[in-house]
């Protein structure tokens, strides 16, 4: 996501290339989810009809209008989203909306408090494995690697086994009671926020200590450290605006990754949320419920980064510089 | 039907999942979770399901347990069938056949009434079936034994179905799935009245749905006030929902984790025998299994105490190639078939095959140990000369790519009555027939069984029936799995039985 040349900026104002841009990649995400569900074997009419005669599976196809070419089903699908009907699904009949509706809350709550445990602990991570202590960051840098390629599956058995199995400290599943929000019940969403914060800190610092070692070795950097700085002004003054744009684009990966990828979690502590949503209606080929969902991980993702060009300028200091020299 | 016959996507999902998860198990750890109250009088259950596949209409597929659960508390059905494999009067009080067994007189209650207040009547019943004849491909063609055009509604109480050919055994057709639901009802997307034991409150969604009960309902009042029914994919989750205090009942639990919990006074393990099997289909159209002698050589290969021990923890009993060994009509004096090598390899060697063969055998993830069982029967076979090579299909293809495709490979079957597999698997033309079972005589001789108005007479026939099947038929039946509940302790009123039978929990009740 490189900012185009800074000369063209006259032409077109910042925020509407921005826009423009984000509503590209959005239809381009949308060609390439339909595009993925439509390669995927078989359809919901086998599911549906399994193994029942074939003039009765043709029948069901043609009900859900699986038998029509596939750019007429795109543009179908694409103006139903564009007008806010993203249809039924096809393996329960129920709106495609209600469903997502349904479950929004419990996967947004999730995923905003992973992400509000992962960013300070992947701020202190990337730090520590670039500025830590010296013979503390080849320790960090394995754990974070080791913590980033875990399968989750296995994240969240390690978690139970200690936090519930052995100290009791948390329900080792999470069966929230009909009709009570999320947030009424930390105690039971703690392992779930757990088991998806600790992985996404460890892939965030991954990838952000490389942006951080790379500002920490720039001369003006080193100058300040010379100077006499102390170290926490160095990181705010200097570093904490340079990182702050690439930071606010990994940070709307992440969440985008959290939204929809939030199965493994779900289905092991029994929540009803998007994730679990998505992997079912996958394996169902309920395509409406693939696509609306899968186009609802991506717009997140679209719009975090969206964000982050938009404050990009006012955080780099240099860019800011320069706007008050013209 | 659906969920016995073949997992849900949901099923398949959380078993590939389990590899992953088996901590040990807390039990009932002191949280704000474990606060099971009985003096509200609610019930949780944890049904095995997904939320995801949740479904409103009752006469399409039903892809989970938990969805026949919700709509066995809403809508009311027929009639029921027993723990004993009997069938048991519900909506309906009488089923009478006139002499030919083609014209059956069905009388309903005239006490139940839809919780919008309308009565029940027998044109409600008529159109439901109606309704599900005509979603046949959705739910195995359920009512294919049913002429429902020539059927006719007689008056408010009674009306009058009329079978394609003499059928004695119409109570049975009518269990478990029949849910009446008021005449003209057709959009399942908003709530459609019912006139179940039990009613769906506007309280809850994808997590759980609660239910309240229905104090005009006709029948004994349930005990509960409310019941939560919550869709849990995995098993392991279901389990240590019940183990935390977060329910009251989980249905279908690892075998390992009852094992660990046998001596626990907090909960009660209940076992529903003979629940599950997965045959090995050999199709008797395909080469070698359409030679008789290699289908019993595999049969005699089988070592059946090895495979329950191993595959379902001991947790069920030894297969005797019956395919429905709990049908009341099962026939229960024959012997039981053991492992016989020498006999086995001449049978082979008399079929030409004394050098042995290579096969595929299929199998999947899709339920526990259905690849243990693969692999521990491609070991087994391997001692007859047959190189059976075990290929691991995806579990959500499976039932598409494999099941009635394939001339080798594990099924499924769960708890389904007798009559039930003939219809979707020992029909000739039926596009389920996977083991490609085309006996002229015994399907002649199961008409005239059906046809034959003496029950006693009538069982003993079809028993007859399911041992030529079990001798010359292209399935093996090495073992039957328990199907294992987790309960509180002091949870009573589970209903016994397996298949239907275990989906009607309204007279559960919590106790202390």
């Amino acid at each position: 996501m490189r900012r185009l040349p800074r000369g063209r900026a006259t032409a077109v104002p910042r925020p509407a290339r921005a826009l423009v841009r984000s509503g590209l990649l959005l239809a381009a995400a949308s060609a390439v989810i339909f595009l993925c569900t439509a390669a995927l074997p078989g359809d919901a009419a086998d599911v549906l009809g399994g193994r029942a005669a074939p003039e009765d599976v043709a029948r069901l196809r043609a009900e859900h209008g699986l038998d029509r070419a596939p750019h007429v089903r795109y543009l179908d699908w694409l103006s139903g989203m564009l007008t806010g009907e993203p249809g039924v699904s096809l393996i329960t009949g129920r709106p495609v909306a209600e469903l997502i509706a349904q479950r929004a809350p419990v996967t947004l709550f999730l995923a905003m408090a992973a992400l509000a445990v992962s960013v300070p602990l992947m701020a202190a991570l990337a730090w520590a494995a670039v500025r830590g202590p010296r013979r503390l960051r080849p320790v960090v840098n394995a754990v974070v690697v080791a913590g980033a390629a875990l399968p989750q599956a296995v994240v969240v058995a390690a978690l139970v086994a200690s936090l519930s199995a052995a100290w009791r400290l948390f329900p080792p599943v999470s069966m929230l009671p009909a009709g009570v929000p999320p947030w009424q019940r930390p105690d039971l969403l703690a392992l779930p926020v757990l088991s998806l914060a600790l992985p996404t800190a460890a892939y965030g610092t991954v990838l952000l200590r490389g942006a951080v070692a790379d500002v920490v070795a720039r001369p003006y950097v080193r100058d300040a450290e010379l100077r006499g700085l102390r170290p926490v002004t160095v990181l705010l003054r200097y570093v904490l605006p340079v990182v702050a744009a690439p930071a606010t684009r990994l940070l709307a990966v992440v969440l985008g990754g959290l939204v929809a990828g939030t199965a493994v979690a779900e289905t092991m502590f029994g929540v009803a949320g998007l994730g679990e949503l998505l992997v079912t209606a996958v394996a169902t080929r309920d395509v409406p419920v693939v696509q609306a969902v899968a186009l609802l991980a991506a717009a997140v993702v679209v719009a975090g980064m969206l964000a982050a060009d938009l404050v990009a300028p006012s955080a780099d200091p240099r860019t800011g510089l320069k706007a008050a020299g013209s | 039907m659906h969920f016995l016959f073949r997992p849900s996507a949901a099923v398949t999902l959380a078993v590939t999942l389990l590899a992953g998860c088996s901590g040990t198990a807390p039990v009932t750890t002191g949280s704000r979770a474990s606060g099971a109250d009985p003096a509200s009088g609610t019930v949780r259950y944890a049904a095995p399901g997904s939320p995801s596949n949740a479904v409103t209409d009752p006469h399409g597929m039903l892809p989970g347990e938990s969805d026949v659960v919700r709509m066995a508390l809403t809508y009311d059905v027929l009639t029921l069938p027993g723990a004993d494999g009997s069938t048991r009067p519900r909506l309906a009080t009488a089923w009478q056949p006139d002499a030919s067994l083609t014209r059956w007189r069905i009388t309903i209650r005239d006490d139940a009434t839809f919780s919008d207040g309308r009565p029940v009547k027998a044109a409600d019943a008529l159109f439901s079936l109606r309704r599900m004849g005509r979603k046949a491909a959705e739910n195995f063609g359920r009512m294919a034994m049913f002429d429902l055009d020539r059927s006719k509604v007689i008056d408010d109480t009674g009306f009058e179905l009329v079978t394609r050919k003499p059928y004695a055994e119409v109570g049975k057709a009518l269990e478990g799935a029949t849910f009446v639901v008021p005449e003209g009802s057709d959009d399942f997307g908003k709530p459609v009245a019912g006139s179940g034991p039990f009613r769906p409150t506007g309280k809850g969604g994808a997590q759980a749905v609660l239910f309240e009960r229905n104090d005009d309902w006709w029948g004994p009042k349930p005990p509960a006030k409310a019941i939560e029914v919550r869709a849990v994919p995995d098993p392991q989750a279901r389990a240590q929902a019940l183990l935390s205090g977060q329910v009251d009942l989980a249905g279908g639990v690892p075998a390992t984790l009852v094992r660990q919990h046998e001596d626990n006074s907090a909960v009660r393990v209940v076992r529903r025998p003979g629940a599950t099997l997965y045959p090995l289909v050999m199709r008797m159209d395909a080469e070698p299994f359409d030679d008789r002698r290699v289908r019993e050589a595999v049969r005699l290969a089988l070592d059946r105490k090895q495979l329950l021990d191993t595959v379902f923890l001991g947790y069920g009993e030894l297969g005797n190639d019956l395919i429905t060994p709990k049908d009341p009509s099962s026939p229960a004096d024959l012997p039981q078939r053991v492992r016989d090598v020498t006999r086995a390899k001449a049978l082979m060697a008399e079929a030409g095959l004394a050098g042995g063969i290579d096969l595929t055998l299929h199998s999947t993830t899709a339920y526990p140990g259905m690849d243990t069982a693969a692999t521990l029967i491609s070991q087994q076979l391997a001692d007859i000369g047959i190189r059976a090579e075990v290929r691991l299909e995806p579990p959500d293809t499976y039932f598409s790519a494999v099941y009635a495709r394939k001339p080798f490979y594990l099924g499924y079957l769960g708890g389904i009555p007798f009559l039930d597999v003939v219809r979707v698997t020992l029909t000739a033309g039926s596009p389920t027939n996977e083991t490609a079972w085309r006996d002229r005589a015994w399907s002649a001789d199961l008409d005239r069984a059906l046809a034959e108005p003496d029950e006693a007479e009538r069982r003993s026939r079809l028993g007859e029936l399911q041992a030529r099947l079990r001798d010359h038929g292209g399935y093996a039946v090495w073992a039957l799995s328990d199907r294992l509940d987790l309960a509180r302790a002091g949870l009573s009123g589970i209903p016994e039985g397996i298949g239907f039978a275990a989906a009607f929990i309204d007279q559960v009740r919590l106790d202390g």
